[in-house]
């Protein structure tokens, strides 16, 4: 499977930590999104005609919209992401895989406009970022109501993936996460999970590796 | 006139080995609890290079500095410097420590030393949420005592511990008596209704 | 009679995004425009002129009159050298926090984990700093750190021999050991555009010898390295970078940023700075 992929983009990233969560291989293909706008390009215009990344090729399958390319990865490398094959998950899987392009749309705006000056409308962006940052929270509360330490049941899936990135990047924008202690904790149980890659702007959990003894010369 | 002890979250939202951010009478903390479950506040800033050390990570009964490493002990004073680890560092590398409580299941902090102990409050953790706006309490059937508002929503009994941030802001700490998961979930919208309704008032 | 702050040079732009359109942005707090005319800079502020030169793949210019040339980096003219133009990236934070930043290493298993570097591989041994005043620049010299994946084109890990240069306020050359030509040395460099005292733009740049990874992952790699360092940036205090002793408190491994402290207070470089230690 090749990914055309941005290091700093959280979209391309919820690929590569889904591929990473599940033991799928990719190959990445760099596309030069800033200061390049190789994403504009004639060439990868061809590849996907919305010149948006991440794209997904599988043989002859093209997927471009990270919610299909999760799906796909997810279906064929570790079915157990997409949630129980019930109606209920189904339902809510999809529903945070939307919600995903909203954090997308307003949080992943404001972070481009502050760090790599993109043009934004930047307030209504950090607004609406701050209205879906609290729906999260919200929708997590909801879910320990329920019994669920995750979105959309008892185990992460897809659903968890689509939301994580722009919840912990959302400061990069100026949008603090720290009225929202429930998303704290959620995404402190995604940052632990065996194989949980990192990406810029996401440290690594040091407090998951002890001490080191000794001196390090 | 600024009260003895301040709530700043729900015990269950610090659990071990875990660091947040908090504020209190201005003050900017960083809230921790060590691998024993030793509940600790103290200033946001590593004296190495002033990095926020709510952003760090807590190892033991230590919380290190993300940027460099820097560990510190119980009263704050620095374990260990990572660049040096044959070093015994200095004693005046010390982070201002305060003082921390759990009670109610509220974790509640003073900037002073107290000489009372936090309130008495009743009813299970909730949810915490951040306001920006004053609430109206009486409107909303609510009496305040102090940082403890207490009243009913969707006929559940809901105490609410009020935490004055800077510039008109306030976090709520609600604890609800006994109910089921629907019913809880229904006061969970009426908190977000009072936010709302306060937020509205202020635009 | 020299203003410290204004009369130096600043980069502003890449060359290479001039060719799109203007770009509208503030030097030292004032708004700037920085455009090409006959295939050369023009930075005008308010209508009228300044200084300007393209060099090292971005436009630098001046609020005041340099008493001296642009700084020299010989590795930018040396044949079969990758010039790489990085990108801006914007941070709320002092101009001279990120310069700062850039000439640490201690925080390398930290904040570039199993990139730069690793625990328990955390000492930083002796180097040798020292101001040279012949030049009046900033040096470190013999810096050495084991890291696990140095650069694009190491294979596992090494020790890295660094030196690290301040030729200006806001600039920040490192050189380090450069895996396929030992002997060389691959250049990469920081250069911050002082939008406020609180508010900067850097621009990574370099000069490397590797002929084999794609330039987009080479772009990739440093803006990997700086993004990590940038929810540091946005999160020390005080914003403006102490000049004096008493706020923060320095080690051994600290002795480049103590001398850079050090150089900016002896020039009257205060910009993004403060002097008295709250």
């Amino acid at each position: 499977m090749i990914l055309y992929d941005y290091v700093l983009s959280p979209d391309c990233y919820k690929v590569r930590l889904l591929a990473a969560l599940v033991g799928a291989k990719l190959d990445l293909r760099a596309v030069d999104f800033h200061p390049g706008g190789e994403h504009r390009s004639a060439a990868f215009l061809r590849i996907n005609p919305a010149g948006t990344i991440p794209v997904l090729e599988d043989g002859d399958l093209v997927l471009t919209e990270s919610a299909g390319i999760l799906t796909y990865v997810a279906a064929r490398h570790g079915p157990d992401w997409l949630g129980d094959d019930t109606p209920v998950m189904r339902g809510r899987v999809a529903q945070w895989l939307a919600f995903g392009h909203r954090l997308s749309a307003s949080i992943g705006k404001a972070r481009t406009h502050d760090m790599l000056q993109k043009p934004a409308d930047i307030e209504a962006c950090r607004k609406a970022g701050v209205a879906a940052l609290r729906e999260l929270e919200a929708a997590l509360i909801d879910a320990r109501l329920r019994g669920d330490s995750f979105l959309a049941g008892n185990r992460p899936t897809l659903a968890d993936i689509a939301c994580f990135p722009h919840a912990m990047l959302a400061p990069d924008g100026g949008i603090s996460v720290d009225p929202y202690p429930t998303i704290r904790l959620w995404t402190r149980s995604l940052r632990a999970l065996p194989g949980f890659i990192e990406m810029p702007g996401i440290h690594r959990l040091h407090e998951l590796k002890p001490e080191p003894v000794g001196t390090s010369a | 006139m600024t009260a003895a002890w301040t709530p700043v979250a729900l015990v269950r939202d610090v659990p071990p080995l875990c660091v947040m951010p908090a504020c209190v009478d201005g003050v900017e903390l960083a809230l921790w609890r060590s691998a024993t479950g030793r509940l600790a506040a103290w200033a946001d800033r590593c004296p190495h290079r002033g990095m926020r050390l709510s952003h760090g990570f807590v190892r033991g009964e230590a919380l290190s500095c993300i940027y460099h490493g820097w560990s510190y002990g119980s009263d704050g004073h620095c374990l260990r410097i990572p660049a040096h680890p044959d070093l015994e560092p200095p004693e005046a590398i010390r982070v201002p420590v305060y003082h921390a409580v759990e009670s109610g299941g509220v974790v509640w902090v003073a900037t002073e030393a107290p000489d009372v102990p936090p309130p008495t409050v009743e009813g299970s953790p909730l949810r915490s949420l951040t306001v920006e706006g004053a609430v109206d309490w009486a409107a909303a059937g609510f009496s305040l005592s102090g940082p403890v508002a207490r009243g009913h929503l969707s006929g559940i009994g809901v105490t609410i511990l009020v935490q004055p941030l800077p510039n008109g802001r306030q976090v709520l700490h609600a604890l609800a008596e006994a109910a089921t998961p629907a019913a809880l979930k229904e006061a969970s919208r009426d908190l977000e209704a009072l936010r709302r309704q306060a937020e509205e008032a202020l635009a | 009679m020299t203003d410290p702050v204004r009369d130096e040079w600043y980069p502003v732009s890449l060359v290479s995004q001039l060719h799109h359109a203007a770009r509208d942005t503030q030097l030292l707090g004032e708004p700037i425009r920085v455009t090409l005319r006959d295939g050369q800079p023009l930075v005008t502020a308010s209508g009228r002129a300044l200084p300007s030169q393209a060099r090292y793949g971005h436009v630098w210019t001046s609020l005041g009159t340099p008493a001296r040339p642009l700084f020299d980096i010989p590795e930018a003219d040396q044949p079969g050298r990758r010039l790489v133009d990085v990108g801006l990236v914007r941070v709320k934070c002092s101009p001279l926090r990120a310069v700062e930043n850039f000439l640490d290493i201690a925080h390398f298993p930290f904040v570039h984990t199993d990139i730069l570097g690793a625990e328990p591989h955390t000492e930083v041994g002796r180097y040798d700093v020292a101001i040279r005043d012949e030049v009046d620049e900033v040096w470190a010299t013999k810096v050495r750190f084991y890291q696990p994946q140095a650069a694009k084109s190491a294979e596992g890990g090494i020790t890295t021999e660094y030196m690290y240069r301040v030729p200006a306020p806001t600039v920040s050359i490192l050189y380090k050991t450069c895996p396929p030509r030992p002997g060389e040395w691959d250049v990469i460099t920081l250069f911050v555009q002082p939008l406020t005292e609180t508010l900067c733009e850097v621009w990574p740049w370099m000069a490397l010898f590797d002929d084999v990874t794609p330039l987009t992952d080479l772009i990739h790699f440093q803006q990997t390295i700086f993004l990590q360092d940038r929810s540091i940036l946005e999160n020390q205090q005080p914003s403006l970078l102490p000049l004096d002793p008493g706020m923060e408190i320095p080690t051994r491994a600290d002795l480049t940023s103590v001398a850079y402290r050090r150089w900016l207070k002896r020039r009257g470089y205060t910009y993004g700075a403060q002097l008295v230690a709250a």
